[in-house]
């Protein structure tokens, strides 16, 4: 058997793995187009496209290079609407047993991300309410609960990435145990005596650690907090301490909210169902009224549903959008990364029929990271698209 | 001697002039009714004019409401297409035109709503509530067929229930009481200060509750509730025949009375003008029958609910034997034989009447009473009656076919066990509530025609324990299948949401104008008023809803409500 000089092997199987590479290259980027695309609440594109490279969006209607659009796969859904996954801004996933020391009151520097479960069947069902992004959070069964954890939901199972903020609880869950502090003014003293202590130094250790970073502006604080004697507790506690300050519940918001303006507090509002008295349904709209940056958490299954409610009530759909998207992105401090499909962002998008705030759109399809986890994508194109392929999109609005 | 009397003359003029103008005051002019407004003719928009040779004022008379007319950009009339440039024309109560702007006459002096980007609608239909109810009778497990709630609804109670504000007009109001039959609900329209009944339909349906709800029951438990519910109607033919023989029984008594009653008068005119002692015969004061006093029907005075179901089913009024037995007295004076008494025992002689005893007789009056009784017909014995049950005369209603049977069944097995009683128990019109696995017998509802009253119908209502079940496809599953639905708040909190509630079962893929039907004109049939409200079209009740954007945007304002043509609700 004659034997081939290994240059004549070598060669043919260069050209294959680099064609290989490069048709891989091709299939990873996703033109993406509907009748409307909102990349943020306050950017829509009509007739839009957006390209979409490893999971990230890369460009932007006109932004997108002709070459690049002619080469990807598109992915048209037609008439319907494409906007930014919803974010979580707090959330436990039935798991609040696992997300609370009940034994010990203070635990600030324990890690939601240890009990992250990534095959949790609630984590797997939120892309059908359009859910991408959450911040799972201790659960407010102790004062100090610890680090929450940002969590990406995905078709098999969910991903767990960075520490986010410190939670500090003021409800009743969190005092009403076998151990101190038993009441309001113990759970407050407690938080107060423990900053004060990070503060001078009297306190070292992992717990004094957080306090700091969140004392210095590095870590934001969220507090649930629902009457208004808790809602005024946790607003002079950030007051004192130089805490950046998210209430999370806030039932009684609409009794503070000059306060919650005046100290740029942001707001993490529970979810709203239809037997909801009337001036909880109006709260949304007070809030925006009273340029207090607010979101929805609750139930993931009625996130959507709290935001029509709340438009139903008054609010203007713009707000509730960012509501649903930005807003809680922002509170995470991950604005940068999710909450909105501008350059750069995750390609995490949920597509509807029409309008999401309009009960009547369909829930259509919801992607993560650039990839349908859940939902029907339309037949999809392969590139080369020919030349005719329009230019630019319609202007950003 | 003259002194008395003058002392007297200025009373005696007082009480002259008092009795003088006494008229006047005993019959003060009646205050027009707030909703009297006449009724127009429902054909004619431009009213005849008055006759000239009549002209008389009638400063009692409420002046005519104008008409009406509410121009939008779109009209949704439900029963036919979408009108753009709509006209809605309406006169007193009733819509009396419809149709596309330019194409309708308007009719002078019309008062004019101008709605150049609204949207008009029918008046809403919520096919279930507990608005108006308190707590007390929502949580009420005593309820049994005969409670209407009618008589215990209340405008204000422990919450405020502003239907009308939210563009329903027509409700139909239960409680959701535990209990297994939840009473007889009622109909109401819904105002801006509350509701009216609406007359005719305040006993509308008998609520069945054939559910443990949520919480996980054995098989067992669901078929001791079927049994309980089937023995309901247990002994209905029994009690039918009873109170038709007694129906029969009281035709019969009548007849026979009125011969005896005849007999005597007659013989009366033989004997001559006797003339009867006036004294003896304002003392004969009738008295009941011994035998067996009929009941008076109606409601007891004070009592919390009305029970019974209104009238005698048989519609024969029963004669109040009181009444006969005055009427005899009247006519026979103190005659021995119209003694007030029945059935006096055999050879016993009747007791003779005050005054005309033996000792006060004549020769002729000597006779012994029994030969002249022995003369005439026997006076008949008064039927004795069934003893009354209001549960079992309602419960027939609902066997004729005259009430519907509205029955709460929520999982597979619960909804078959109601096809099951309306089987056995050939109950002709049932309809179902909070259905939620309807889906899973659609076919047979459609092929029995029963309905389905729908609520609940939002993303993630549903209890845990019902998970399984979607509620906002449903509409849609029902809709292929052919059966009649509607949906409904199902509570008065929730009134708010109805739209947005056929909203999310156009995003469960249900069209839109099944959708709106579902929450105008199909409730309307179900509850038996679509002769009435239900759609825009002519000779309806004026009941229309005006939007500032579609309805089922989640952002849709209510601009104006009317409800029979007055307006309910008006947005600032």
């Amino acid at each position: 058997m004659r034997r081939l000089p290994p240059r004549a092997v070598l060669g043919p199987a260069l050209l294959a793995a680099l064609s290989a590479t490069c048709g891989l290259a091709r299939a990873q980027d996703v033109l993406l187009g509907a009748r409307r695309i909102v990349v943020a609440a306050d950017s829509v594109l009509d007739d839009g496209r957006v390209l979409i490279r490893q999971g990230k969006v890369a460009y932007v209607g006109s932004d997108i290079p002709a070459e690049a659009r002619a080469r990807a796969r598109r992915v048209d859904y037609g008439d319907a609407t494409v906007v930014p996954g919803f974010v979580l801004a707090a959330a436990t996933l039935g798991q609040e047993r696992d997300l609370a020391e009940r034994a010990l009151p203070f635990t600030p520097d324990l890690r939601a991300a240890e009990a992250f479960d990534p095959w949790h069947e609630d984590l797997l069902a939120l892309p059908q309410y359009g859910v991408t992004s959450l911040a799972l959070a201790p659960a407010p069964g102790n004062v100090a609960g610890g680090l929450a954890a940002l969590v990406k939901t995905g078709r098999d199972r969910g991903t767990v990435g960075a520490d986010l903020f410190v939670s500090l609880s003021l409800v009743p869950a969190a005092r009403d145990q076998e151990r101190p502090p038993t009441s309001l003014m113990g759970a407050v003293e407690l938080l107060r005596s423990a900053c004060d202590a990070a503060r001078t130094g009297a306190a070292t250790g992992p717990d004094a650690a957080v306090l700091r970073q969140a004392m210095q502006g590095t870590r934001s604080v969220f507090v649930y907090a629902d009457n208004f004697a808790e809602l005024n507790a946790a607003l002079d506690l950030a007051r004192d301490f130089g805490l950046r300050l998210v209430l999370v519940g806030a039932a009684d918001a609409g009794k503070v909210l000059p306060r919650l303006a005046q100290q740029q507090v942001g707001v993490v509002l529970d979810s709203l169902g239809p037997e909801a008295r009337l001036e909880q349904l109006q709260l949304p709209t007070r809030l925006a009224e009273a340029g207090v940056a607010f979101c929805f958490a609750g139930r993931p299954a009625q996130l959507r549903l709290s935001a029509a409610l709340a438009v139903h009530h008054g609010l203007d759909r713009k707000t509730a959008l960012q509501a649903l998207t930005r807003v809680p992105a922002a509170l995470l401090d991950q604005a940068a990364t999710i909450g909105s499909l501008r350059q750069g962002c995750a390609a995490d998008f949920v597509v509807f029929a029409g309008d999401p705030l309009d009960l009547g759109s369909a829930w259509v399809a919801t992607w993560v990271d650039g990839e349908l986890v859940h939902g029907t994508s339309p037949a999809a194109s392969p590139g080369p698209q020919p030349a005719a392929e329009p230019a630019a999109d319609a202007g950003v609005r | 001697m003259r002194t008395p009397f003058l002392h007297l003359l200025p009373i005696v003029c007082l009480l002259g002039a008092l009795v003088s103008g006494s008229p006047n005051a005993q019959e003060p002019t009646p205050a027009p009714a707030p909703d009297a407004a006449p009724p127009a003719p429902a054909t004619a928009p431009d009213a005849a004019p008055e006759p000239e040779a009549a002209p008389a004022p009638r400063p009692n008379r409420r002046p005519r409401r104008p008409a009406m007319v509410i121009e939008a950009g779109t009209l949704h009339p439900v029963a036919g297409p979408a009108i753009a440039d709509g006209v809605v024309v309406i006169r007193g109560e009733r819509i009396v035109a419809i149709g596309k702007r330019g194409e309708v006459e308007v009719p002078p002096n019309a008062v004019v709503r101008s709605f150049p980007t609204g949207h008009v609608y029918p008046g809403l239909v919520d096919a279930a509530t507990d608005a108006f109810t308190d707590a007390s009778v929502r949580s009420d497990g005593g309820l049994d067929a005969a409670d209407a709630l009618a008589d215990v609804l209340q405008r204000r109670h422990d919450r405020e229930d502003e239907l009308a504000r939210v563009g329903i007009t027509t409700a139909y109001v239960t409680a959701a009481s535990p209990s297994l039959l939840g009473g007889q609900g009622a109909i109401v329209r819904p105002t801006k200060d509350g509701f009216e009944l609406w007359q005719g339909h305040e006993r509308a349906a008998v609520q069945l509750r054939l559910t443990g709800g949520p919480n996980p029951g054995h098989p067992l438990q669901r078929q001791q509730q079927y049994d309980a519910a089937n023995a309901l109607f247990e002994g209905l033919d029994e009690y039918r025949k009873a109170r038709t023989d007694h129906a029969e029984a009281l035709t019969k008594y009548q007849k026979e009375f009125d011969e005896y009653l005849t007999w005597h008068r007659n013989k009366n005119k033989k004997d001559g003008d006797k003339p009867a002692d006036k004294d003896a015969k304002a003392e004969a004061q009738p008295a009941a029958p011994a035998t067996e006093p009929p009941q008076p029907a109606g409601p007891p005075e004070g009592g919390r609910r009305r029970r019974g179901g209104g009238p005698p089913r048989d519609g024969a009024a029963e004669p109040a034997a009181g009444e006969v037995e005055a009427a005899l007295a009247a006519l026979f004076g103190a005659a021995p034989q119209d003694q007030p008494k029945q059935d006096p025992p055999a050879g016993k002689p009747a007791p003779a009447p005050a005054g005309q005893g033996p000792e006060g007789q004549g020769d002729a009056a000597k006779k012994p009473a029994d030969d002249k009784k022995d003369a005439g017909p026997k006076r008949p014995t008064y039927p004795k009656a069934p003893p009354p049950n209001p549960q079992k005369d309602v419960l027939l209603r609902v066997i004729d076919g005259e009430l519907p049977l509205r029955v709460e069944a929520h999982r597979a097995d619960e909804l078959r066990a109601a096809l099951q009683l309306q089987d056995e128990r050939r109950i002709p019109v049932m309809v179902l509530e909070r259905a939620y696995a309807a889906g899973r017998v659609a076919d047979r509802l459609a092929e029995r025609g029963i309905a389905a009253v729908l609520t609940d119908v939002l993303p993630a209502s549903l209890p845990k324990a019902y998970e399984d079940f979607d509620a906002t496809t449903l509409p849609a599953h029902l809709q292929r299948a052919g059966v009649a639905f509607a949906i409904a708040s199902g509570s008065g909190r929730r009134a708010g949401v109805l739209p947005l509630m056929a909203a999310t079962a156009i995003g469960g893929g249900l069209a839109e104008e099944a959708a709106l039907r579902a929450i105008t004109l199909t409730p309307a049939e179900i509850l038996g008023v679509a002769a009435d409200t239900g759609s825009l079209a002519v000779g309806k009740y004026g009941d229309v809803l005006v939007c500032d954007r579609p309805l089922f945007q989640s952002d849709s304002r209510v601009l104006l409500v009317l409800g029979k043509g007055r307006a309910e609700f008006e947005a600032n």
